[in-house]
């Protein structure tokens, strides 16, 4: 549907996106993802032509988005984008939905039946007659998405479409993405710096970082594969640790971070290496017990205790490096976990990712 | 639409201009209209309203007119804006007649400039002439400084008898009278009425003509007119012709302003100038048969244009 | 002076017995008023638009030029406007000088700048997201420029009444072009400014109440459209 040819952008000295190549399937929810101001709104704006590349290309079905005049205003009709701020204009909400089908010329009743039936959709019958301006920000986002639903693009942009919403508005605005991509197949390509938002409606994913994608993929892939330390650090796991990797026996390697040994699964053609070891795969024990099979077995001790919600990460030291595990409350009072206490930290070698160090070099690209 | 409706409403309140613009597009206008460049003493006494309502109603041209000072409508004239002037400033008037740019003066009425001043007169100019009372004005001020000297200063008839005036007594216009250094004198570069205003508020003395001053003398309640007559205060209207050939080609109406002059002399004119008054009293002296006192020709006052 | 009160009363009772005189230069007033607003609104619009719109070296110059001549002195215009006009002057074919379309003519170049300007610094005020929704959603040139007009209109609204407010309230250039002429191209302001220098205060009075009274009309109709 789109494909990204080593496309760059600079706007003056500052470079924001640095080559980025890829392909959008026809049918997709694309959701790339990565911090804020790494260039994710900047390749929505090019596809969307609001936008010039500096340097590389971008074709939509195999015509490339160079052209202007007729010829733009063709292409970007059968796309439609959803800004971060939604945009109001000061009309009521049926003009505001409506004025994508005016451009196009459709027929008064035509925009009428298809504007209301819009307005069901998204929750908000009878505001037909609603000041825009009047309604809320979760309200006008789905106004926003509405208008741009009713042209019936083949492609549907959204630049982060929740990040200023509640909780509950980023979840209806979620179910309406996904119904309408399962509907109509309308290909979507959405940005996110939430990366739960990212695993809960993309098929695949993209990670931008420093203006190029770092790692595309399935959505389970790159979460439970991270190729960097980098992304693995934006996917949450928060224990990355360096090491050097001292021996290898029956595929478990044996790598030495700053003097402790851990044990991974796993291969590697370098002998610096990254390890990432997700918190919620680090059992605590107050004291050696028979049930400890994993192979690495750490002895630390407790520096501080963070909660997250329901659960908490208990900041623990072994030696020289620092670990995060995450327990329960409940766990914290049955095993009485307190700061400065002495305790066992225990995982299996399955548990721990290795990746490269070197990560531009090594990342799949595509 | 409601922009459609703002817009509508514009159109419509304009629609109403456009009769008359399209009049006024069509460019033929000057034969039914005269165009005159008057001094503001006859607009603002209310002369010129019932002479052209005479004169419409006679020849069925409408007279439309533009009140300035003097030296503005002799300015129009020299730029052809105007069909004819009606002034009252001699030697201005010989000037632009000298030039080319005016014909056929005729002479038509006559008033007297007044010297007023505050009713306790501090300058003492009770029984002087102009010229005297110009002076003692002049001197008093230099010791007393309640005495002061209001002046059109707009190059006006009115502003250039009094600039004579000061020549007469013997004073230089320029650095002994409108000069920073004599704070006694302020040069207003206003209306005779706004002028006369101004001395009553200030208690100043002024230069007036005869006619303004009978047409708003009630309100004067601080002045009094002390010197009224003396050939060097006479002030006399003229009709000036601007000559067509100096402007071949913006259609100046020759045959409206010939027929004005002639109206301007008749007897029914003439006439009209004796019946008309303010108060009782007389604003303009008719012209006719009255040559020697206005120092001027009798064919300036009685010879029909051709 | 008068005592100030009867000068009031005098002022009313001149308005509320229909004095023709008085009407008759309120309603040319409005005429010569309204044309120069319409005139200038057909200019400055599309031409605030082209500017806001277009890329071109010396734009922001050009953008502070029209704001420097909102304050262009109304006798400057008049006086050029004068000089323009005269029979002698380059367009003195028209035949405008002395006559309602020669009023029209210089008001019209007085609001230009400020209607043209305040028309600029409405499509400017339109946030940079709205500009790209109208783009994105598949506007052709016309349609974007349409659209952002629209989004405009209150703010251009005003910017008509303020243009209006203007020319209405001047009286430089009026005088010098129109020539103050009774029947023919006297206006609520060169009127006032006769009446008072004759020391006709209450007919001066009785038509600046008028004069303020269009004003308050004008912005009370353009208050009610910024309700809706």
């Amino acid at each position: 549907m789109i494909r990204l040819e080593q496309v760059s952008r600079k706007f003056g000295e500052r470079t924001i996106l640095t080559g980025v190549s890829g392909e959008i399937r026809k049918g997709e929810i694309f959701t790339i993802i990565g911090p804020s101001g790494q260039g994710k709104t900047t390749l929505l704006r090019l596809i969307n032509m609001l936008d010039t590349p500096t340097e590389g290309s971008i074709f939509f079905d195999g015509i490339s988005l160079h052209g202007s005049g007729d010829q733009a205003t063709s292409l970007r009709r059968r796309m439609g984008m959803v800004f971060q701020i939604p945009a109001s204009f000061h009309e009521t909400v049926f003009e505001n939905i409506a004025i994508g089908l005016k451009y196009r010329r459709i027929s008064k009743d035509e925009i009428k039946r298809r504007v209301l039936e819009k307005l069901k959709e998204i929750g908000l019958e009878g505001y037909e007659n609603r000041k825009a301006g009047t309604l809320s920000g979760g309200e006008m986002q789905r106004v926003s998405l509405a208008r741009v639903m009713v042209t019936e693009p083949d492609l549907l942009l959204l630049d982060e479409p929740t990040a200023n919403l509640d909780p509950v508005s980023t979840a209806r605005i979620e179910d309406l993405i996904r119904l309408y991509n399962r509907k109509s197949g309308t290909t979507v390509i959405m940005s996110s710096h939430d990366l739960f938002q990212g695993q809960r409606l993309a098929d695949r994913i993209a990670v931008m970082m420093e203006g190029r994608f770092i790692q595309t993929g399935e959505t389970i892939d790159v979460f439970s594969h991270p190729c960097s330390a980098k992304v693995a650090r934006f996917i949450g796991i928060s224990n990355i640790l360096q090491g050097r990797v001292i021996g290898i026996e029956d595929g478990i390697l044996s790598i030495d971070v700053s003097g402790t040994v851990i044990h991974a699964l796993g291969t590697a053609d370098k002998e610096m290496v990254s390890v990432a070891i997700r918190p919620e795969d680090i059992t605590l024990y107050n004291e050696p017990d028979g049930k400890m099979s994993a192979r690495n077995v750490l002895y630390g001790k407790i520096t501080g205790i963070k909660p997250f919600g329901i659960i908490c990460h208990v900041m623990t030291t072994c030696g020289e490096i620092t670990l995060a595990v995450q327990v329960t409350w409940q766990s914290v009072k049955e095993m009485n976990l307190k700061e400065g206490q002495e305790i066992i930290l225990s995982f299996k070698a399955p548990s721990v990712h290795v990746m490269p160090l070197d990560e531009h070099e090594t990342c799949r690209s595509w | 639409m409601v922009t459609l409706l703002f817009i509508a409403a514009l159109l419509l309140c304009s629609s109403a201009v456009s009769a008359e613009k399209v009049k006024d597009l069509t460019g033929d206008h000057s034969a039914d209209r005269l165009l005159i460049g008057t001094t503001t003493s006859l607009d603002a006494t209310g002369a010129l309203d019932e002479l052209s309502q005479k004169f419409k109603d006679e020849n069925n041209i409408t007279v439309e007119w533009v009140a300035v000072g003097t030296g503005q409508a002799l300015g129009y004239g020299r730029s052809g804006d105007v069909d004819l002037v009606m002034v009252h400033d001699r030697a201005a008037e010989d000037k632009f007649i000298d030039e080319g740019y005016g014909l056929d003066r005729r002479v038509f009425a006559s008033n007297y400039f007044m010297v007023v001043g505050p009713k306790d007169d501090p300058a003492n100019i009770k029984g002087m002439t102009a010229s005297e009372a110009f002076k003692a004005i002049s001197d008093a001020a230099k010791t007393d400084n309640t005495v002061s000297f209001i002046s059109r200063g707009d190059g006006s008839g009115t502003h250039s008898r009094e600039k004579l005036l000061w020549k007469a007594a013997g004073l230089n216009y320029d650095s002994d009278v409108n000069t920073s250094a004599e704070p006694w004198y302020y040069s207003a570069g206003t209306g005779m009425t706004q002028v006369l205003n101004m001395a009553n508020e200030k208690n100043a003395y002024t230069l007036a003509d005869s006619a303004t001053w009978n047409t708003v003398e009630e309100d004067m309640t601080e002045l009094q007119p002390y010197v009224t007559d003396g050939t060097d205060l006479l002030n006399v209207y003229a009709v000036i012709r601007v000559n067509p050939d100096k402007f071949p080609d913006v259609g100046i109406n020759v045959d409206a302003g010939k027929k004005w002059t002639n109206f301007m002399i008749s007897d029914d004119t003439q006439q009209f100038f004796t019946d008309f008054t303010k108060d009782g009293k007389t604003l303009f002296i008719p012209a006719k048969g009255d040559a020697a006192t206005l120092n001027v020709t009798e064919e300036e006052i009685s010879a029909p244009v051709e | 002076m008068d005592d100030i009160v009867s000068i009031f009363v005098t002022a009313f009772s001149l308005i509320t017995t229909g004095n023709s005189d008085v009407w008759e230069i309120t309603s040319r007033t409005l005429q010569v008023t309204f044309s120069s607003v319409l005139i200038s609104t057909v200019i400055s619009l599309p031409l605030g638009t082209a500017i806001t719109f277009r890329n071109f070296r010396g734009k922001k110059t050009l953008i502070n030029i029209i704001q420097t001549l909102y304050a262009l002195p109304t006798v400057i215009v008049g006086l050029v406007c004068y000089m323009l006009l005269s029979r002698t002057g380059p367009l003195g074919y028209l035949g405008f000088l002395f006559t309602p379309n020669g009023m029209i003519f210089g008001q019209t170049i007085l609001i230009i700048p400020i209607m043209t300007g305040l028309t600029i610094a409405a499509l400017q005020a339109i946030p940079p997201t709205i500009t790209d929704t109208i783009r994105s959603l598949g506007a052709t040139r016309m349609q974007f420029l349409i659209s952002h007009i629209r989004e405009a209109r209150f703010t251009i609204m005003a910017a008509v009444v303020i243009g209006f407010s203007r020319a209405i309230s001047e009286v430089g250039a009026a005088i010098m072009i129109g020539g103050n002429i009774r029947g023919h191209t006297r206006v609520l302001t060169t009127a006032i400014s006769l009446q008072t220098s004759m020391g006709n205060f209450e007919l001066s009075l009785a038509l600046g109440i008028i004069l303020l009274g269009i004003a308050l009309v004008i912005n009370l109709f353009l208050g009610a459209l910024q309700q809706r």
